[in-house]
């Protein structure tokens, strides 16, 4: 990380260079994930608290995310949390959780 | 098809906290109930056939009873307790097979190298780098400038690891020293400087976007 950030103070330094240490892929995945903040969000371990009513809510076909935003919002936002919604859905559709 | 052994949330609370047979039996019954949500919960990461497969999903298994069984107080019964169950089962896995998938990836060297890759079947993006503008040159600088001045380095850090190189936020969180809600915290905050520093410079992050996509 010192190389990193010192290749950063380095290249601000220099005038005229045209060529950043940083790919421009960086700047659309910053942008993307700048644009989608909102003033608050609720952290991994709140999203985590909801995830089964959030889970139970979609499969019976209901708008989670309308009735949970912040929820929603999150998984939008991490892809931790998200890869964790994914696999517990996968496992309620295989176990006919909708049903009951 | 899913076991048979259905029972109402109050059932399964009062039978785990029972006395012998009566709990045993439980045990039993979510112990296969976990066993069975496996295979669907780790499709993305591990075939039920991989010879290591069995281990993980005794290990998963039994971190997951043992978390649930600590923590029956805590479930509200706002869901069916079978999917708490497997939301804890999920999240236990997951934590394991990412620290099994990056243990050997350090934070220095993941900065330093090229793309990162998300999951064992992601491919990295090896395409060449395209030619930049003298617009987009421009705003490379100023928000590289921006984010100098208002990030600390940890949030760079941070930033870079888990938006850029696509390292898990448990994974990063585990190098950075922190736990994986401060560090969600820590790019929120990240997240919102920009943002603002943005705002006050009457820029968008739609038309930093929209600089980049017309490349």
């Amino acid at each position: 990380m010192r190389n990193l950030l010192e290749r950063l103070r380095r290249w601000i330094r220099r005038d005229g260079q045209r060529r950043s240490p940083l790919r421009p892929e960086f700047i659309g995945k910053v942008a993307r994930q700048i644009e989608a903040t909102h003033e608050i969000e609720y952290s991994c371990d709140d999203v985590h608290r909801l995830l089964d009513q959030f889970a139970e809510a979609v499969l019976r076909g209901e708008n989670a995310a309308n009735l949970w935003p912040l929820v929603q919002q999150h998984l939008d936002m991490c892809p931790d949390c998200r890869e964790e919604f994914e696999a517990l859905m996968r496992v309620l559709r295989a176990s006919g959780a909708a049903a009951s | 098809m899913p076991p048979m052994a259905k029972r109402t949330n109050e059932q399964w609370l009062s039978d785990l906290r029972a006395d012998a047979s009566r709990r045993e039996t439980a045990l039993a019954d979510l112990r296969a109930d976990i066993m069975y949500g496996l295979p669907y919960a780790l499709r993305d990461w591990l075939s039920p056939n991989d010879p290591r497969f069995a281990a993980l999903a005794e290990e998963v298994t039994q971190e997951t009873l043992m978390r649930a069984l600590n923590h029956l107080d805590s479930f509200e019964g706002r869901s069916q307790f079978t999917t708490w169950v497997h939301k804890i089962a999920a999240r236990v896995a997951l934590t394991e097979l990412r620290r099994r998938h990056w243990k050997d990836v350090s934070l220095d060297s993941l900065l330093e190298s090229g793309e990162g890759e998300r999951t064992p079947r992601a491919t990295a993006d090896h395409e060449p780098e395209p030619e930049v503008t003298a617009e987009q040159a421009d705003l490379l600088e100023h928000l590289q400038r921006m984010m100098m001045e208002e990030l600390t380095a940890k949030q760079l850090r941070a930033m870079m690891a888990v938006g850029v190189k696509a390292m898990p936020l448990e994974e990063a969180a585990r190098r950075l020293g922190m736990k994986r809600n401060a560090l969600y915290k820590l790019l929120h905050d990240a997240r919102l400087r920009l943002k603002r520093r943005l705002a006050r410079e009457g820029l968008s992050a739609a038309e930093l976007l929209a600089a980049f996509e017309r490349r």
